[in-house]
């Protein structure tokens, strides 16, 4: 990735960015994280079809944010939550410059949100396919059924909480499972506080998850968590309309009050 | 019991006392007569309340006192105001007595400074009242004290009871600001006030205790008062959960303050990476 | 040591046997999500075979994730019961370890019972046998021989298996080991000592263990944290399955008239770990947990216990959505 290397090394040397984040190879040729911060470290940079984390989650970072400038080598995925992020009123001490690379192969370089709004809305993802099948049978299961799928995976759960830390919406300064007074979730990994944990966090992600499918992808017990949190916010859409991750423009359904809105709950 | 270090003795709380805004001091008994529960002035126990968890003081009274021992808490997290909430008679659970204690057999004959402020008095009332309950075997024995006004002064009653012994100076203080009207002691940061008096560090002892800024500012005025690092002596508080060395919680570098400590020398702290 | 051998087709009846005679059987087992994990079988048609390595380390079946220390029930006269579970721990074989996990559990036995003995560690370990087979294959992520370790390593093991051509060489190191044969014995032939070599994997050796600490003495104030801990967020994983990390909370579950007080997994990584109620934390930043985390594994276990507490199992790197190298940086902060 010739061309994304030598545009990386120049916003360093420019001083449009302090901070590159994006991805580099280790021994096994695995895509890997990395953070630069000189031009010359710029040649380590790599960008292809299996470059799938979402770096936008290090934005969130005390060291990356005090470099203010951060330039953050991204797939669509990770465009769309920095764009979600940013209706979210987040990443405002920050200055991004994106770089990604478009379904003809070319270097695309974004300055701005706007910029980062346009791209995003003409190249918007769908769902992964192998995510929709899952999605479609959880959806054509009985209650009993499902909750049996949900019970025997969740059970795997060791509590880990690295589905909290990967994802870049939970950016919260104090989770709910960190409060002990009252201790609202479990903290020991057993079945019960183990669906305390994720259906809170689907709960908190409804109408904000934009289903980079990252939770689901790193989970170390192998649960798919994302169809969680995927399958929940496809009932959104279906039940409030938007979509996340599409415009700068701030709310989403759970946070946002329409005179029009349905009460056909209240009954 | 002996061999399972998580089971807890059961003891009932014969009596409270209200020390300061939010901190209380219960004495305990133990249910178990059988129980034969000793300790030495600077371990501390693991006080639990069943169902909400476990919180970690010092044993606040001396061995030298038998039949109960003593325990000084301010009500901060869970189980400190889930502690604050029992009463007389209740039965908490407690688990120790954990931890190096105060090497006192030492320190005969020596005299004996102390410095403290605030909540810092409870982990050293133990070895006050040790020493005292002995107080022949030692020299001078000089406490420095002071709280943020004259409420948060803890053992009050007790203080009164130091200050009437001629065998004992004590220096109380207020932080400016702090005072009431009828306040007849000193009004001033307790550094300050250790300046104004300063201690001989000759065959002496120093133990220090309390918010951390307190110790920053006193170790350079013992310094300079001779004592040297080994002769000071102090009681870390870290985040414990187990006790025994074995949970993680309170590790400093490879000490685990709840096994290896509370109670170190100022060199030992100094040797320390400075995460505590 | 006693040296035997055992025939490829044998091992599952040795197995089945085992399960047989009423002992809780743990071993490999490939899930749907394609990964493997240490499970209780039903037979050994259920043992997975062609893998590197499992997911999480097998250290649960004598350090649960979720532990039960004791149950509390108050009663009507005022009387409070406390009771505990030591004495139902089952007759446990895990199966199928590799070298690198066996070599945890012997940390694992030197960390819970060199000093305060762990009543409930020792109860589980005491029931438990280890039989161990030696890795044929290795990934990128292996790194045994950087850590006095290796592919054949007998260190921690009951019993060492290692495949060759259609029989399995079986190193038979203790007591409890021992009792497990003689369970089997018409399955096992004596033999000479054999050569493993040839049917060994080879890791790549990153360092040697003597240089790393020495210079790991002069690593907590490295420049190279930062940047070796940037990708750190803070979650349990690494810890998690980890064969020998140890950490863990005591929480109780229940009411104030009933209940039962429990130990589990922490991690020092998470940013809780430390933090006092007022507030304080002394572990503030990630950096600093990080460095933590692996002065501990270096040189800290070292200092307390005499061991390094890392097997070079690369479970770590391969978990770590970062896909943070702890040998990487280990070198990095070592330079």
């Amino acid at each position: 990735m010739k061309e994304l290397q030598i545009k990386a090394a120049e916003l360093l040397e420019n001083g449009t960015v302090n901070l590159l984040i994006g991805f580099s190879e280790d021994l096994g040729k695995r895509p890997v994280p990395c953070f630069i911060e000189t031009s010359a470290e710029a040649n380590m940079l790599v960008f292809n079809q299996e470059c799938k984390n979402n770096l936008s989650v290090y934005l969130h970072k005390k060291e990356v944010k005090d470099a203010v400038k951060i330039g953050l080598v991204a797939n669509v995925a990770t465009l769309r939550s920095v764009l979600q992020l940013l209706s979210e009123n987040q990443l405002w001490s920050l200055t991004l410059t994106y770089l990604t690379v478009n379904g003809a192969g070319e270097l695309v370089v974004l300055s701005s949100a706007e910029e980062l709004e346009a791209y995003v809305q003409a190249n918007f993802p769908t769902c992964r396919p192998e995510d929709q099948e899952m999605i479609d049978k959880l959806n054509a299961m009985s209650r009993e059924e499902r909750w049996a799928f949900w019970k025997d995976q969740l059970s795997e759960c060791v509590k880990c909480y690295a589905c909290r830390a990967v994802c870049p919406m939970c950016y919260c300064t104090v989770c709910t499972t960190e409060c002990n007074q009252p201790q609202w979730i479990k903290t020991s990994a057993q079945t019960s506080g183990n669906f305390e944990y994720h259906t809170m966090r689907a709960m908190h992600l409804a109408g904000r998850c934009i289903n980079c499918g990252e939770c689901g992808r790193i989970c170390p017990a192998g649960i798919p968590v994302h169809l969680l949190t995927a399958q929940m916010n496809q009932e959104m859409e279906k039940e409030f309309g938007g979509k996340t991750g599409w415009s700068l423009k701030g709310g989403y359904a759970l946070n946002t009050f329409k005179p029009g809105d349905k009460e056909n709950f209240i009954k | 019991m002996d061999t399972n270090q998580y089971i807890p003795y059961q003891v009932r709380i014969a009596d409270i006392i209200d020390e300061a805004p939010l901190v209380r001091t219960y004495r305990l008994e133990f249910t178990d007569p059988s129980a034969n529960f000793t300790f030495k002035a600077g371990q501390f126990a693991e006080y639990g309340v069943f169902g909400e968890g476990e919180s970690t003081f010092c044993i606040a009274s001396s061995p030298t006192r038998e039949g109960y021992i003593e325990c000084t808490f301010r009500s901060s997290g869970r189980v400190t105001k889930a502690l604050a909430n029992c009463e007389i008679n209740d039965i908490i659970g407690l688990r120790g007595p954990f931890g190096k204690a105060f090497p006192i057999e030492e320190w005969y004959g020596k005299d004996i400074v102390f410095i403290t402020g605030g909540i810092g008095l409870p982990p050293l009332r133990c070895v006050i009242w040790n020493v005292l309950d002995q107080r022949e075997k030692f020299g001078k024995v000089s406490i420095y004290y002071g709280a943020r006004t004259v409420a948060d002064l803890v053992y009050k009653e007790e203080l009164e009871n130091w200050k009437s012994r001629p065998d004992v100076d004590l220096f109380l203080t207020v932080d400016p600001g702090g005072e009431t009207k009828d306040w007849k002691d000193n009004i001033g940061f307790v550094p300050t006030i250790i300046e104004q008096n300063l201690p001989s560090s000759k065959n002496a002892i120093a133990i220090v205790a309390g918010p951390p800024i307190l110790i920053k500012m006193s170790m350079p005025i013992l310094a300079k008062c001779g004592f040297a690092n080994d002769k000071i002596f102090t009681t870390l508080e870290n985040r414990m959960k187990c006790g025994v060395g074995k949970c993680g919680h309170c590790t400093v570098g490879k000490t685990y303050v709840c096994k290896d400590g509370p109670v170190f020398t100022y060199e030992e702290v100094l040797q320390m990476p400075q995460e505590y | 040591m006693e040296l035997k051998l055992i025939s490829t087709s044998d091992i599952a009846v040795f197995v089945d046997g085992l399960l047989k005679a009423g002992k809780v059987v743990v071993a490999p087992v490939l899930k749907q999500s394609g990964k493997v994990f240490f499970k209780p079988v039903q037979s050994f048609a259920e043992v997975a075979t062609d893998y590197i390595q499992t997911a999480f380390s097998a250290k649960e079946v004598v350090f649960p994730k979720v532990e039960e220390l004791f149950t509390y029930q108050h009663n009507e006269d005022g009387s409070l019961d406390i009771k505990d579970q030591l004495d139902r721990i089952p007759e446990t074989v895990v199966w199928g370890l590799r070298p690198c996990d066996a070599a945890g559990f012997d940390y694992l036995n030197k960390f819970f019972l060199q000093e305060n003995p762990d009543a409930y560690f020792k109860a589980r370990y005491d029931k438990t046998t280890l039989v161990t087979i030696s890795c044929s294959k290795c990934d990128e992520s292996c790194f045994c021989t950087s850590v006095d370790s290796h592919p054949g390593d007998t260190k921690g093991s009951d019993i060492l298996l290692t495949a060759m051509d259609g029989k399995y060489y079986v190193e038979v190191m203790t007591e409890k080991g021992s009792l497990l044969i003689t369970s089997n014995s018409t399955l096992f032939t004596s033999t000479d000592t054999l050569s493993k070599d040839a049917f060994l994997a080879k890791p790549v050796t990153h360092f040697a263990m003597e240089e790393i600490k020495d210079k790991i003495q002069n690593a907590y104030a490295s420049v190279e944290w930062k940047q070796a801990s940037m990708g750190c967020f803070s979650c349990g994983a690494c810890a998690f399955a980890c064969p020998t990390c140890t950490c863990f909370d005591i929480q109780d579950e229940g009411t104030q008239d009933h209940g039962k007080r429990v130990r589990c997994w922490d991690a020092c990584g998470l940013s809780l770990f430390t933090k006092h109620s007022s507030g304080h934390n002394p572990r503030n930043t990630q950096t600093e947990r990080r460095r933590q985390r692996l002065m501990h594994k270096f040189k800290y276990s070292v200092e307390n216990l005499g061991v390094v507490s890392c097997v070079g199992c690369g479970r770590c790197i391969r978990v770590c959505p970062s896909h943070l190298n702890i040998f990487e940086n280990i070198l990095s902060v070592t330079k």
